[in-house]
């Protein structure tokens, strides 16, 4: 079914995240799990076969007694599944592997939970659940070894802690892609190169720039350059909010790049502040050639390739589009 | 392997191949400056369209050649930079200051041709 599917996601997961082998030890060194609590927790390995059924029904009947957790089991089916799962998931806890392999499985519900859009507050809260479930159960079956209960259920919790740490990274790790997916579809549509003349070409920039975009942009705009054969290209930033040096800068190589393929490039719309703010931090544009609006900027690409632009006189009238027929 | 350098009219037109080494690069800057002369040129055109990266040694070949040619009384424009090599000579902080250039070659020779005039008119 969806299989192949999960282990591709969960594999480039764990390189994204960079669970090597050295990672998860480091992991495991850090929540102090060592070779004595992989024992305790396969000695509890054989009381949580005996239980598991009993605790997984506890935890449905827990989960579908709230509504925020209820709605994720409207059908009856999918219920019947993830008790399947659940059910492997909780005995796996006390296998005694806590290899890769069992990393990759962690991770794989993780993205299970983020697609439904499982709150993290209702994964945290049920595995707390589930903590207290197993613990009433270990205690009833040590009752004649009152000292073993509090070791088993620390080794317990670091296992239990290394699971949700790994979830809730993959939490974490697919909300960041949304974002970079959003951002990119945003850098691409911000940055049209528009052919405004034979051989001139506009560039509105709109929003902030980093050095990442300022760098795709430069590399769209010598592609235009040579795509549309222009020679004069404005650059209008009247949409740019912030100019500091590192975006001056930018613009610099914008403009010594345009110019070894032969074009020159007019950067318009400096408002007042932005100009005040590049004299005070001491940007010299000295090299490039500014104007103050987008107008003025036109006009004086329209000069450097040789057109005029004439009014006719009398001005012709604007027929409305009804009264044109 | 050496550069051929063509005539064209009042003009040298020089393509340089991909596999340009750093010897052919200088031997080409002796040859244009002396031919400048010999013909008699106004201008010469150094065609890079082939070529896919420009290190500082090239950029500084390129740009002393220039200079030279212009105290020959001729001006060289450079024409075809792709916009990756544009974009990371930047980067690296290569410039061709003083040197014109250009789109392409027909460009560049409008370019020549505009120099000419300009100077022409300026009785030189």
């Amino acid at each position: 079914m969806g299989e192949p599917r999960h282990s591709s996601t969960t594999l480039a997961l764990m390189q994204e995240l960079a669970l090597t082998e050295e990672e998860i030890a480091r992991r495991k060194a850090f929540l102090e799990f060592h070779d004595e609590d992989v024992q305790r927790l396969q000695e509890l390995g054989g009381l949580a076969q005996q239980y598991a059924d009993e605790v997984i029904e506890d935890f449905y009947r827990h989960l579908l007694a709230f509504d925020e957790s209820r709605r994720f089991f409207t059908d009856p089916a999918v219920l019947a599944r993830v008790k399947a799962a659940q059910r492997d998931y909780f005995l796996r806890l006390t296998r005694g592997v806590y290899d890769g392999a069992y990393v990759e499985d962690r991770l794989r519900i993780g993205v299970a939970h983020e697609r439904i859009n499982l709150p993290v507050a209702l994964y945290v809260g049920a595995y707390g659940f589930y903590l207290r479930a197993v613990l009433r159960r270990v205690q009833e079956a040590y009752q004649h070894r009152p000292a073993e209960v509090l070791p088993l259920f620390v080794s317990l919790l670091k296992v239990v802690f290394l699971d949700m740490g790994l979830a809730i990274e993959t939490y974490l790790a697919q909300r960041e892609r949304t974002i970079r997916l959003q951002q990119e579809a945003i850098r691409e549509l911000s940055t049209p190169v528009l052919p405004l003349r034979e051989r001139l070409l506009l560039l509105p920039l709109i929003g902030a720039i980093d050095a990442q975009r300022a760098q795709q942009l430069t590399a769209q705009l010598l592609h235009s350059i040579r795509a549309y054969r222009a020679k004069v290209v404005v650059m209008d930033i009247t949409g740019v909010p912030a100019v500091d040096s590192a975006v001056a800068n930018h613009f610099i190589q914008t403009v010594q790049a345009a110019r070894l393929m032969g074009a020159t490039v007019i950067v318009s719309g400096l408002s007042p502040e932005v100009a005040h703010t590049l004299v005070r931090i001491g940007v010299d544009l000295g090299m490039v050639h500014t104007v103050g609006t987008l107008q003025d900027g036109i006009e004086a690409a329209e000069r450097l390739l040789g057109y005029t632009v004439q009014k006719l006189e009398p001005p012709m009238l604007v027929p409305h589009p009804e009264e044109g027929q | 392997m050496r550069v051929p350098i063509l005539r064209q009219g009042p003009y040298l037109i020089a393509s340089i191949q991909a596999a340009v080494t750093d010897e052919d690069l200088l031997h080409l800057g002796q040859e244009v400056v002396e031919r400048v002369g010999q013909y008699r040129s106004r201008g010469v055109i150094l065609d890079v369209t082939v070529l896919d990266v420009m290190d500082s040694f090239a950029a500084r070949t390129l740009r002393d050649l220039a200079r030279a040619v212009r105290l020959r009384g001729a001006e060289t424009v450079i024409v075809g930079i792709q916009p990756e090599v544009a974009f990371s000579m930047v980067r690296l902080g290569l410039s061709l200051e003083g040197v014109g250039t250009a789109l392409d070659l027909e460009d560049g020779l409008a370019l020549l041709d505009q120099h000419v005039r300009r100077r022409g008119k300026g009785g030189r």
